[in-house]
């Protein structure tokens, strides 16, 4: 193929999709995304992360939304970032194969610039950009064999994600090819983040800056900004992240002919808990196994347990036996398993001070013991879990998990999926406001005005608008 | 209330927040070091470090190198990339903020914002200083502290010795971070080294001038090197400058944000296998921990690997080539000078290392023939030397020059590694007569091998500051940097800049 012909049809294809290339099933699985996105989005704004970002951020001129925080706005690309860190600070957002969290980078940086714009776009158009977001990071992901394997040298968001808000951004502006591809290379020199920062307060930002480098990206190449444009071809261009890279072009999208969607063919993993995904397989495992063991004795007691053996995929960064920080319990095969088979359950409260400190659970943690079994890929494709639980008494209960609900292969129901929005939101917003969102993000392909949207996301309960305090206090 | 007061207050709360930390830190009995990481004993260098570690030679060559990166960055306000990234952060932010945009009298941004604008304009033409192993060092730590010294209360703006020792650590640090991997030796293939140590450079820096304690500057590295590495690909391009931008405007962030209690990595220089920290950006990585100042005399790496300052813009391998070219140029014109008619020369063979990015035969943009051995070459040949002026559009596409251009070929030879410190350039002119004429650059005039002279460099700072700055303040920028280290307070630089 000749030299540049894969990044040049990636900019024709991000800006020749339109909205009539999107079929039911994608809107369908991208209104679910939205949802889920920003509830965990609100969710996140009472994190000390995210404060410590926010008050980083702060300026004068102020555009976009910020989540959670009534009054306040800053400049898109810092809301951006922001809201970005809020999505991921918990590792509650979703997750794709091949690995990235596909739409914390996307999701914030389209609505902090479509609230800027002049004529907001249509919901449609929202959807659009939001796909073309996702689209992108799925096909640059298909382009290594290596990004198939849960990471062990790059956070795939930082290294995808930046590139998937670049040609979001893009695509909602409604920028010409070769603009495209110049945001695509602007944005590859701001990607690439490693993996040691996962399991720590760090790793949110990741996902803040890839939504927030999209932005930036796309802002400086409508201002005439050039890169690369090759970027995409090149192993010493995006191909720097990779040691096996083969790019392919994407498929040339005319105004009649239907575009074969990656999320179509691949659906994603929407999480029950806060945490790594790797977590929910051993999660299920546990609970199934704790059920097993109090099924056998109705009264047992859970301090009974000698030894806990867990046959879990080779990953060194979630294997941490006695987490310190949420972060690093939120990255613990250990801890979850742990959390599980104590209280039945792994929820948002297993992740606070008082649960982590909790004697019974440091207790278990000691009994656990991890093998890596050969059959067992370090993949969220293939991966399981298997657990083998070993009383005093010497009796064996052992469960096995290999599709965790949730997982692409079963995912959360639709009413599942709006509980756990309604949990998460309700943190921050009050109840109307909570449905407001459900309504708006469920009738978003055939809503002309979306504004409202970001207007939700706005409020929080807890907090009376800056605006309104001052003059309140001035009164 | 005066929004430019509450926006310095704000600034002021960040700084003043970290020095009281680092004040109370020194109350409270330490606690004893735990089992010390590589990562760990950055910190605590970063930390430690005093002006009184600071030789005379490192002194000196730390002020020669501010000096030109001044003037790069003043003569690079001219650009067009410079223009867009100002434009860019001018739309986002307000116009009343608190520091200095270079070649931009009265327009301030906020500091990271500034450190962005101005860390482009230093790198916009390819002008500022390149080290070994391979890198440039200055441009993503000088405007970073630049902007930070802005940020601080007129009665405490740090003092020329602290200002020149948070420099030092930040370019300290690059070089001990390119020490870890051998390929980093050489001229680079995938990363452009700017954006991986040079964000790191400028998070240490910062976590200096701010006073941070030593876990927050392990910290403020950590968060860097989640915002460090971008491919070489954008080399050649009107992108690379913001490598440099983004690598003083990132680090800034880092070292902030660890101001502010933001945690990341505590191995993140350290070599974790299964998990990569920095060594995500190297084949082959292996670290050292830099050893306790308590206990072992520290001696700063610029001191025995100086600095190559550059003569013309354009990447450092176009000085050998160009170097070699004039010794050819000078021998056609002989004594009367003049320049070199193209219907003379038959075939023109360039003898160079292997470097794809910098092999252009024809290059279209100003960035491209800033990065081609061959445009380079052949303006030497026809002119007798490279300029600023040589990569005016004008001259770009000069008949002359592409009527040479055509007839050049050229030959990667064994012995010439694409290393900045084995490298040389052989040029071979085969004219028409028959005659064959050779020039050949080992080490060329501004190299650490052979450094500029005091006055060569203030010339190029003369020349490069006098494009936008009276010369009264040109002037006055030679003195404060030439007495930075006895100055009380660097207002007396900052003023110059405003």
């Amino acid at each position: 193929m000749p030299l540049g012909s894969f990044t040049e049809s990636f900019g024709a294809a991000v800006s020749c999709l339109s909205t009539s290339h999107l079929t039911d099933e994608v809107i369908r699985r991208s209104k679910r995304m939205i949802l889920d996105t920003l509830g965990v989005g609100l969710l996140g704004t009472s994190t000390p992360v995210f404060n410590t970002v926010l008050q980083c951020s702060q300026q004068a001129l102020e555009n976009s939304k910020v989540w959670g925080r009534p009054g306040l706005s800053l400049p898109p690309q810092y809301a951006a970032f922001v809201n970005g860190v809020a999505v991921h600070s918990m590792d509650f957002d979703d997750t794709w194969h091949p690995a990235t969290h596909p739409s914390g980078a996307v999701l914030p940086a389209v609505l902090a610039l479509a609230e800027t714009l002049p004529v907001k776009p249509s919901g449609l158009e929202l959807l659009l950009a939001f796909s073309v977001g996702i689209e992108v990071q799925g096909r640059l992901l298909r382009f290594s064999k290596e990004a198939h394997n849960i990471p062990k040298r790059f956070h795939p968001p930082a290294v995808v994600g930046v590139m998937g808000s670049a040609a979001a951004t893009a695509k909602l502006l409604g920028l010409p090819a070769a603009q495209s591809i110049a945001a695509l290379a602007i944005a590859c020199s701001s990607a690439g983040a490693p993996m040691a920062n996962a399991a720590t307060q760090t790793k949110p930002l990741h996902m803040g800056n890839a939504a927030r480098g999209g932005l930036e990206a796309t802002q400086l190449a409508l201002l005439g900004l050039e890169g690369n444009a090759q970027i995409l071809d090149l192993e010493s261009g995006f191909g720097a992240f990779y040691p096996d890279y083969v790019p392919h072009p994407l498929a040339e999208v005319t105004p009649t002919s239907r575009y074969r969607w990656v999320l179509e063919d691949q659906n994603i993993a929407q999480k029950r808990f806060p945490a790594h995904l790797g977590m929910h397989w051993v999660a299920d495992a546990a609970i199934e196994a704790r059920a097993k063991f109090l099924d056998k004795c109705p009264n047992a007691d859970l301090s009974q347990i000698k030894k806990i053996t867990l046959r879990v995929p080779t990953s060194r960064y979630v294997d941490c036996p006695l987490p310190v920080s949420e972060h690093q319990a939120r990255h613990s095969f250990q801890f979850n398993c742990c959390t599980a088979l104590l209280d039945g359950e792994v929820t948002v409260e297993s992740f606070s001070k008082s649960q982590m400190i909790r004697s019974a659970l440091k207790e278990m943690l000691l009994k656990v013991q991890l093998e890596n079994p050969q059959d067992n890929h370090s993949s969220f494709e293939k991966m399981y879990c298997e657990i083998a639980v070993e009383t005093t008494q010497g009796e064996m209960f052992t469960a096995r998990c290999n599709t965790f609900y949730g997982h692409w292969r079963k995912p959360l129901s639709h009413v599942d999926l709006v509980r756990k929005f309604r949990a998460n939101a309700s943190t921050v917003l009050s109840a109307e406001v909570v449905e407001g969102i459900i309504y708006t993000v469920d009738h978003l392909d055939t809503n002309q005005d979306c504004s409202m949207l970001w207007s939700y996301m706005h409020f929080n309960k807890h907090m009376m608008d800056r605006n309104e305090r001052r003059s309140s206090a001035l009164a | 209330i005066n929004v430019c007061t509450q926006r310095s207050t704000r600034y002021l709360s960040a700084i003043s927040a970290a020095r009281g930390l680092h004040k109370s830190a020194l109350d409270v009995v330490e606690r004893p070091a735990p089992e010390e990481t590589v990562t760990s004993s950055f910190g605590r260098f970063i930390q430690s470090v005093q002006p009184r570690h600071l030789s005379p030679t490192v002194l000196q060559r730390s002020k020669r190198m501010v000096l030109d990166s001044i003037g790069v960055g003043l003569l690079g306000s001219t650009t067009d990339v410079f223009e867009l990234a100002l434009q860019h952060c001018q739309h986002m932010y307000a116009p009343d903020d608190v520091s200095f945009v270079y070649g931009r009298q009265g327009v301030k941004l906020s500091p990271t914002l500034a450190a962005f604008v101005n860390g482009v304009a230093a790198h916009s033409m390819d002008f500022d200083d390149t080290w070994h192993p391979a890198t440039h060092p200055s441009g993503a730590v000088l405007p970073a502290l630049l902007a930070i010294s802005d940020m601080f209360h007129n009665n405490s703006k740090p003092s020329g010795l602290d200002f020149l020792t948070a420099f030092n650590v930040g370019i300290e640090i690059q070089g001990w971070l390119m020490r870890f991997s051998n390929e980093a030796h050489n001229i680079p293939k995938r990363f452009h080294p700017p954006s991986v140590v040079g964000t790191m450079g400028s998070a240490a820096a910062c976590a200096r001038l701010l006073s941070l304690d030593r876990n927050q500057c392990s910290n403020a590295l950590a968060i860097a090197a989640s915002l460090a590495g971008a491919p070489m690909a954008n080399a050649a391009t009107q992108s690379k400058p913001l490598h440099i931008g983004n690598a003083s405007r990132l680090g800034l962030e880092a070292a902030l944000l660890a101001s502010r209690g933001l945690e990341a990595s505590p191995l993140v220089l350290d070599a974790v296998p299964g998990v990569a920290g920095f060594s995500a950006f190297y084949e082959d990585y292996a670290p050292n921990p830099i050893a306790s100042l308590e206990e072992h005399e520290h001696s700063f790496l610029i001191e025995t690997q100086d600095i190559a300052f550059k003569r013309f813009p354009a990447h450092l391998g176009m000085h050998w080539i160009a170097d070699a070219a004039t010794v050819v140029h000078k021998t056609l014109v002989g004594l009367k000078g003049g320049s070199v008619s193209p219907n003379l020369v038959q075939e023109i063979l360039l003898r160079v290392p292997l470097s794809k990015y910098i092999n252009r035969p024809f290059p279209e943009t100003e960035h491209q023939a800033r990065h081609s051995f061959q445009f380079n070459a052949c303006t030497a040949l026809l002119d007798g030397e490279v300029t600023v002026q040589s990569f005016h559009t004008e001259a770009l596409q000069r008949p002359e020059l592409l009527a040479l251009l055509s007839r050049v070929r050229v030959e990667h030879p064994h012995d010439n590694p694409a290393n900045f410190n084995i490298m040389y350039g052989e040029v071979e002119v085969t004219l028409v007569s028959g005659d064959v004429l050779r020039g050949r650059c080992d080490t060329f005039y501004g190299h650490w091998r052979n450094p500029l002279s005091q006055e060569s460099l203030q010339k190029k700072f003369r020349s490069n500051a006098g494009a936008v700055l009276s010369n009264e303040r040109v002037e006055r920028l030679i003195e404060a940097v030439e007495g930075l280290d006895h100055l009380d307070d660097c207002k007396p630089l900052l003023a110059q800049l405003q």
